[in-house]
């Protein structure tokens, strides 16, 4: 009896197992871009070859490949395949408004009702614009129209972060498309980014030296915090339960922190800083990347740079002359790629402040001009991007077993008559948009039914 | 009664006090006229508070008090052509503070009658040698213009830095009308990207177009004022009946070319439109704080408008500018041909005035003319050179005894006469060195 209820409980589980596999069997979706010079950045051009994609996943890519016969084949003669781009510190996909200022800042009395004023801090207990709870995971918007914006760039993937405060929460990894927010999700917890933005005189922190020291308070309570709970758990009875405190579980969980270096003396300050926090860091806005390539070669700090080249201020007094110093630091700042890339810096590139997805490109050939690296200017929009946060396993190239997020260009990426033709996220083909100018113009159409193409 | 009595007594011993010291004989000095040649070992009479005979051969007549001079050197009392002294004691106690009326149009107030004479900046201005200032009531001189005060503050009184009221100070109640040229104020944030400015700020930012728009308004309502008080004049002179206004009647003397409207204009632009405002209006002007006249010099000099400078003791007004910017201004504008004073444009550091005419003589102002700033260069501007800015028989006795030149920091006032009456020389400085010096 006993036997036999065994027997059928094996048959049961090798019937079920059949059906799973058969099932996964029927779901499998090929697709095969054939023809195409590909640029897998992790390795040598193939001038003719194919990239095979399978669930949304590269199962193959050179020269000869071969294709199974139910693939979707994609010509892609005369075209160029590129891993897809990734905007390494981007606010893309999500909502607008809770990007823009601190609450504290009085932008305009309109927006007064949707944020409501905070309460005055005093010091660290007040844990002052401080948003460790926030994950940009939760906060995407699928609709937003700049997803569709920066796929017609050739972006495929976004590092996008919450930018309240001066604690502004978690950023993640995210492909610039799906059906809902949770698809488009690559890493939930990319990093927590810190700004050194005072308070502008409405409470404390409104000093660096005040903001830097409030982050160290807060990485030695969670220190102190992480201690107490250990120590709580181990003996409930005889201790008191430490109070919950939702700032600092967000900064327990804090992979990395990503730390302003505009410029030389915020470099040093911000990787002293870092040492401090005991976490790893990665800079951004390095806007004077050019005199301290050196600087952080030695200290092995990744840097995301911002790529908006500093121009004169088109509301400036047309008679005020501008100092050599700025006009200067206008001159090199398209330079710092290529500076950053000759002393073997690790960078990646933000779309922060540039009016298009479009325009990073255009800023970039700017620095090829200035003596960067083909190359390396794909690389930092590429695989760079994903080592600085962890993802390189799945994004950045064209090989087996990365996720399929592909860019394919009528031409050379960084040539002004460059079209991009189409780009894969996940799998999924998706052809370039028409981009509505103005927002209140061209509403008729969604992004959300856009050409989204189910092999 | 008692009081009035004493108050009476104490008037009486004055007037005996001054008959009595506003005459003397000294001697043996070197003179400096300014308005010539230095004289070695000559004489200056002093009657009844003039200047009776200035030379090498001149004898005691009668029973007079005689000064020797041997080794000292006298010079024509300094001329602050600008300063908010005994207007403004302590600029950060709001009570002490008279300058800088509330409104846009007060030409009706005088800075005269707001002269504190207790005043405790007076004796330690005067202790550098300065006897005369031209004092100000707008609520800053110098600077980018004075925007956050009046467009017209009022009417600059020229005053002796002496006496025991107001009216014993007086040298001139009305010397010229101060007005501040509207500046386009734009925010300036040097490099500074929107994430280092303060949040509030950034969103606050005006832009250019807004800054002029606003600059034009108020450039219209002092062309708008100019015109109300036109038709005044007009309507006075005619003998209409019109109702007295204490504005348009302070103007009258402007409009008519009589009394210096002294406009603050720093840099090219503000001096252009005041040049082309004065010449449309046919006003008698004084630009006043000029710091880059640019193109604009060769007008200032060929209309033969005189110019306050403010102190040379700043940075330059751009990074990029040369560092000696502050310095030779003045003698650019000396080879330009214009006319200059120096100003103090402030009240604690009034006592610099000699010093920064002083600074200028090293990047290429000839020492004459470095004098000349600061005694009778302000009193041509000031329209008070018959009477005062050199040693010269007839004017008034506005004289200081040094051990040396005056421009020069280590050299001492010995003495200070203010038309001929000896002035103590004591100041808050000179006890403080004092009570300091006597600490066991």
């Amino acid at each position: 009896m006993r036997k036999n209820l065994l027997a059928a409980f094996a048959a049961a589980l090798l019937i079920s197992a059949f059906l799973i596999s058969a099932a996964l069997a029927e779901t499998v979706n090929w697709t095969a871009i054939r023809g195409a010079r590909i640029v897998p950045v992790n390795g040598p051009v193939i001038e003719k070859g194919t990239v095979l994609i399978r669930n949304g996943i590269i199962a193959a890519v050179g020269a000869q490949v071969d294709v199974p016969a139910s693939a979707w084949i994609v010509d892609g003669n005369g075209l160029t395949v590129y891993p897809g781009f990734i905007d390494a510190l981007s606010s893309w996909g999500l909502p607008q408004t809770a990007q823009a200022q601190p609450p504290s800042a009085a932008r305009g009395a309109q927006q007064q009702p949707q944020q409501p004023q905070q309460a005055r801090s005093w010091g660290p207990l007040d844990r002052p614009g401080t948003f460790s709870w926030v994950k940009a995971a939760d906060l995407l918007q699928p609709a937003d129209p700049r997803l569709g914006q920066a796929r017609n760039a050739g972006f495929t993937s976004a590092v996008v972060f919450p930018r309240q405060g001066i604690v502004a929460g978690h950023g993640a990894v995210i492909n610039l498309g799906g059906r809902t927010a949770g698809e488009m999700v690559v890493a939930p917890d990319s990093g927590l980014f810190l700004a050194l933005r005072p308070s502008g005189y409405t409470g404390f922190p409104s000093t660096p030296m005040g903001i830097m020291a409030y982050f160290r308070q807060l990485w030695l309570d969670a220190e102190h915090y992480r201690q107490a709970l250990s120590m709580y758990a181990a003996d409930p009875v005889n201790i008191p339960r430490p109070a919950y405190d939702r700032a600092i579980e967000g900064i327990l969980g804090a992979r990395r922190v990503l730390l302003p270096a505009a410029d030389p003396v915020q470099l040093e300050r911000m990787l002293t800083l870092a040492a401090d926090l005991k976490t790893p860091a990665v800079l951004y806005g390095v806007v004077r990347g050019y005199e301290m390539a050196a600087r952080l070669k030695q200290a092995g700090t990744p840097v995301i740079l911002n790529v908006r080249w500093p121009a004169r201020d088109r509301n400036a007094d047309p008679e005020d002359r501008e100092s050599l110093r700025e006009l200067r630091i206008r001159d090199l700042a398209p330079a710092s790629p290529a500076a950053l890339s000759e002393a073997g810096v690790k960078w990646a590139v933000s779309s922060e402040g540039l009016d298009s997805p479009r325009a990073v490109l255009r800023a970039l050939k700017q620095s090829i001009d200035r003596g960067l690296r083909r190359e390396d200017a794909l690389r930092a929009l590429t695989l760079t991007a994903a080592e600085i946060y962890g993802v390189a396993a799945r994004l950045g190239s064209i090989e087996r077993g990365k996720i399929a997020n592909l860019v394919l260009a009528d031409g050379d990426l960084f040539d002004d008559r460059t079209r991009v033709r189409m780009v894969f996220i996940d799998g999924v083909r998706r052809l370039p948009e028409p981009e509505a100018p103005a927002p209140q113009g061209a509403a008729g159409r969604s992004p959300s039914i856009s050409e989204e193409e189910e092999q | 009664m008692k009081t009035a009595r004493f108050t009476c007594l104490a008037a009486l011993a004055v007037t005996v006090f001054a008959a009595e010291n506003n005459s003397f004989l000294l001697r043996n000095a070197t003179v400096h006229p300014v308005s010539g040649a230095a004289i070695e070992n000559a004489s200056v009479l002093v009657v009844d508070g003039r200047i009776a005979g200035v030379g090498p051969k001149i004898a005691p007549k009668g029973k007079i008090k005689v000064i020797e001079g041997r080794g000292l050197h006298v010079y024509p009392g300094m001329i602050d052509s600008g300063s908010p002294i005994g207007l403004a004691e302590i600029a950060s106690v709001r009570e002490t503070v008279d300058a800088g009326e509330i409104g846009d149009f007060n030409p009706q107030l005088r800075a005269l009658i707001a002269v504190n004479p207790s005043s405790e900046h007076i004796p330690v201005v005067r202790a550098n040698g300065i006897t005369s200032v031209l004092v100000t009531p707008g609520s800053t001189g110098g600077g980018r213009g004075a925007a956050a005060g009046s467009l017209i503050a009022g009417q600059a009184s020229l005053v002796h830095l002496d006496g025991w009221t107001w009216e014993e100070m007086e040298i001139r109640r009305a010397a010229a009308m101060q007005l501040a040229w509207p500046v386009i104020r734009m925010p300036r944030g040097r490099g500074a990207g929107i994430e280092a400015l303060l949040p509030g700020l950034a969103a606050r930012r005006a832009t250019f177009a807004e800054a002029r728009r606003s600059q034009q308004q108020q450039v219209q309502k002092i062309q708008d004022f100019f015109d109300a008080a036109r038709r005044y004049q007009t309507a006075k002179a005619a003998g209409e009946s019109i109702q007295p206004d204490l504005r348009y009647e302070a103007m009258i003397p402007v409009l008519e070319g009589k009394l210096p409207l002294m406009i603050t204009a720093v840099r090219e632009r503000e001096i252009r439109e005041a040049l082309a405002f004065a010449a449309r209006e046919r006003l008698k002007i004084v630009l006043a704080g000029v710091r880059r006249p640019g193109k604009t010099l060769e007008e200032i000099a060929k209309r033969n408008i005189p110019v306050v400078l403010g102190t040379t003791f700043v940075t330059p007004l751009e990074e990029d500018d040369p560092y000696d910017e502050p310095f030779t201004l003045p003698a650019h504008l000396h080879k330009a041909g214009v006319k200059f004073a120096f100003a103090s444009f402030g009240v604690q550091f009034a006592r610099n005035l000699p010093y920064q005419a002083a600074q200028a003589v090293p990047f290429g102002l000839p020492y004459d003319e470095a004098l000349k700033s600061v005694t009778l260069n302000p009193a041509q501007i000031w329209g008070i050179d018959a009477e005062y800015g050199s040693i010269e028989k007839g004017k008034f006795a506005d004289l200081i005894v040094t051990d040396g030149d005056p421009l020069e920091i280590r050299t001492q006032v010995k003495m200070m006469f203010i038309k001929g009456v000896p002035v103590d020389l004591e100041s808050r400085h000179t006890r403080l060195y004092k009570r300091y010096s006597a600490r066991p």
